[in-house]
């Protein structure tokens, strides 16, 4: 075929270009590590990168989420810790003060011990979750304290009153996973979580139960004390023992859902990877051949237009 | 016989018939490089014989006529490539620059703790995530006014995101309505000047002169104006090109009588129509740039910004239904969380900024610390939306980029293969057509060459002359 001196230039230029774009996106590639940066690049590694991003986003916020609770889980449980120390002092109490064989000085020694338990346990019930400063026992009401006491003259408690509710809040710990972290103070609804300190299907009701020690031991009416009262500060430690219990499934699920959002995530990322990121080795290697590939196209050019049919003539 | 005389005139006739081979050979040298050029050859040919009485006796050669080597069937063939060429180029740097305001490009980021990169993503699937997450946050810590103020904020990123790209793609649809607009003009002035040169080509084609420039002027002309519109040629009279454009005359002979023309159907998405089918009838184009700029704002560009609007819309929607029933730390309710109704005016309740207990992320007046609503709105980041094709908030937006992906993609490789194919054609018109350097050169020695030999036999006959003057004196 004839050849136009114009089909040279047009040839070799088309050539070098497209030599040149290449190597560009190459370089670019190199530098990035990425071989899909805009959506025409790769429509479908866009997309699925775009779909694995939100997923790793909301894997790391499910994380954060799970910290969180961990912290408010943990608080609880030192708490819950606390009480059990507390209802078990309460039980030994009932148990030296049923025998029969105390003055009732030494009843009145026993109830201070216990107006002093009720004030321990009552500040213990009010605390706050060091992350959030929320109410950790004022179930979903956390505008103002859960639990305030009311005395007579002479300082002894005569009743605590619950100011929360009996709801708790759900989270997310994972993609359609919630977990309720949250122990109400009391709950007498009959349903949903159980509470605390009261609990009308348990029997729990560890203040009143208390106070009502308190006013046994005041009163010396030890009978009383060896029957009622230590019936109900068993159920009070039933009940502690079963959200001690809550409590450490909560925190296994909580490692558990930790454990699934770390591992989720670092597969997205393997994922995010795979689809828009660049083999490095391979796009050097391919980077090579380009350079070489244009500095060839660049000599053949320089050549081909240094000679015409003219050098020769003379 | 031609005798002396007639024989130094038929070296004189020779001497002409070569100077006019290196004129055009050196006109081909001229115009080695110019666009659109078609080389020419000298066509000589013998000078008629005349009769002797030994038969017949030739009488030199001369110049029958100045040929383009042309192909026309080529030339036809790279026309009908400009147009589909046009189509897609236009396609391809429409579609690029709402990619670029579309603004969703993948980044690498260093950690500078780590040796590990990690991917991001610019533009609305970022915001999207961010608001989800921070309604993930806040529903852990419902009363938390930090959490409360990062998710204002970021909401407000996301209406921003929503607005800018909404106004991104409206500046697109403007800019390719002005881009139909020039096109149109361009296509005028293309028809206009080709009148003109059939005017001019008929006039040198009648006086039996020659058009060789001006015909590739015209051919240039031609393909310009494929690259706009197909259009359809014809022969006309004296060496004119007629043109038609989708099945209507706007050139013919020398006379344009019909232009181009845009208009408004109503909708400000203007349309290629002319002042001969009525003025506002769209002309149906079938290529060049002008139907390529159409179809990417019809087409593609319409489809993403209906997308946007929808999940805009959807998501205002869904997230002042679930909002509205909730209560803010104060116990108050019944607000939005949203303003407006799409992507251009979407926007974040005012009132929230400044006051962000006022987000009603309670599902009870009494209990100020319950975060059923927000846990709601949350959820929403997972739950597929009937009015989205069954896809959640992100997966749509994302399905929307990969498709959008898809269009200029198309575009991209469409443009590369009528590249290679035009780069073939056009290899091929100039192995015809095209000059070479070499070739001409060649001709050029063949012509000094001959030129020389016929100045030799001028010099020989009129050394014969001057012998034949000297037999007369010495007699």
């Amino acid at each position: 075929m004839r050849v136009a001196t114009e089909s040279y230039i047009n040839a070799l230029t088309s050539q070098v270009n497209a030599l040149s774009v290449q190597m560009g996106k190459l370089e670019n590639e190199v530098t990035t590590g990425l071989s899909v940066q805009a959506p025409s690049d790769n429509p479908d590694a866009m997309e699925t990168t775009l779909n694995d991003l939100s997923s790793q986003a909301a894997q790391q916020q499910y994380s954060s989420n799970i910290t969180t609770l961990q912290s408010q889980a943990n608080s609880i449980y030192s708490v819950l810790q606390s009480l059990q120390s507390i209802t078990s002092q309460a039980q030994s109490i009932v148990t030296e003060a049923g025998s029969g064989t105390n003055s009732q000085t030494d009843l009145n020694d026993y109830a201070s011990q216990v107006t002093s338990l009720i004030q321990q346990a009552v500040q213990l019930v009010n605390s706050t979750d060091p992350e959030t400063g929320q109410y950790l026992f004022g179930g979903t009401d956390s505008g103002q304290q859960p639990f305030t006491t009311t005395t007579d003259s002479s300082g002894t408690i005569t009743g605590v009153t619950y100011q929360g509710n009996s709801s708790v809040n759900q989270a997310e710990i994972g993609t359609g996973a919630t977990i309720s972290v949250g122990i109400p103070g009391a709950n007498t609804s009959g349903t949903g979580p159980q509470g605390l300190i009261t609990d009308s299907r348990t029997g729990a009701d560890l203040f009143n139960h208390l106070i009502a020690l308190q006013n046994d031991l005041l009163s010396g009416d030890t009978s009383a004390i060896s029957s009622t009262d230590t019936q109900n500060l068993q159920n009070d430690e039933n009940n502690m023992t079963y959200q001690v219990a809550y409590n450490g499934n909560v925190q296994t699920r909580l490692n558990t859902a930790s454990s699934f959002a770390s591992s989720q995530s670092t597969s997205l990322t393997q994922g995010i990877s795979n689809a828009s990121g660049a083999d490095a080795v391979q796009t050097m290697v391919q980077l090579n051949e380009t350079q070489n590939a244009y500095e060839a196209a660049l000599e053949t050019t320089s050549r081909v237009l240094q000679v015409s049919l003219v050098d020769f003539l003379t | 016989m031609l005798g002396l005389f007639g024989t130094l005139n038929l070296a004189g006739q020779s001497l002409q018939t070569q100077m006019t081979g290196v004129e055009v050979t050196g006109q081909n040298l001229a115009n080695v490089d110019t666009a659109g050029y078609t080389r020419q050859t000298v066509d000589i040919q013998a000078s008629p014989d005349i009769m002797t009485t030994v038969g017949p006796e030739g009488t030199g050669s001369e110049v029958a006529s100045i040929q383009q080597a042309v192909d026309t069937l080529l030339n036809s063939q790279i026309q009908g490539q400009q147009s589909v060429n046009g189509y897609w180029s236009a396609q391809q740097s429409s579609l690029q620059s709402v990619q670029d305001s579309l603004d969703e490009f993948l980044s690498s980021t260093s950690s500078s703790s780590s040796s590990d990169d990690s991917t991001t993503s610019s533009g609305l699937s970022t915001q999207l995530n961010n608001f989800f997450n921070d309604l993930k946050n806040v529903s852990t810590s419902p009363t938390s006014i930090a959490a409360r103020q990062t998710l204002i904020s970021d909401a407000q990123n996301l209406a921003s995101a929503f607005n800018q790209i909404n106004s991104q793609l409206d500046q697109e649809n403007t800019s390719l309505n002005s881009s139909l607009s020039n096109d149109v003009d361009s296509a005028n002035k293309l028809l206009s000047g080709i009148a003109t040169l059939n005017q001019q080509i008929s006039a040198a084609d009648s006086g039996g002169g020659n058009a060789n420039d001006l015909m590739d002027e015209r051919q240039q002309d031609l393909n310009n104006l494929a690259q706009l519109t197909d259009i359809t040629t014809s022969n006309g009279t004296n060496g004119t090109v007629n043109v038609s454009i989708s099945g209507e005359t706007f050139v013919s002979g020398t006379q344009v009588v019909d232009t181009l023309q845009t208009f408004d159907p109503g909708n400000g998405n203007l349309l290629v129509g002319s002042p001969g089918t009525g003025g506002t009838a769209p002309l149906a184009l079938t290529g060049g740039s002008m139907q390529g700029t159409i179809d990417a704002r019809d087409g593609t560009l319409a489809t993403l910004q209906s997308s946007v609007n929808t999940l805009a819309s959807s998501l205002i929607t869904q997230v002042n239904s679930i909002y509205s029933t909730g209560y803010s730390l104060t116990g108050a309710t019944g607000s939005n969380f949203f303003n407006g109704s799409d992507a251009g005016t979407i926007s974040v309740n005012s009132s929230l900024e400044s006051d962000p207990s006022s987000f009603q992320a309670s599902g009870s007046a009494t209990a100020s610390g319950d975060n059923t609503v927000v846990l709601e709105l949350a959820e929403l980041a997972d739950t597929p939306q009937s009015n989205l094709d069954n896809e959640t908030f992100s997966g749509s937006y994302d399905e929307t980029v990969g498709n959008f992906g898809d269009a200029l993609q198309t575009a991209n490789t469409q443009v590369s293969n009528q590249t290679a194919v035009m780069n073939m054609l056009t290899t091929q018109q100039s192995s015809i057509s095209g000059v070479s350097v070499d070739q001409e050169m060649t001709h050029l020695l063949g012509f000094q060459q001959a030129y020389e030999a016929s100045a030799e036999l001028v010099t020989t006959v009129n050394q014969m002359l001057g012998d034949t003057l000297a037999m007369k004196s010495a007699s």
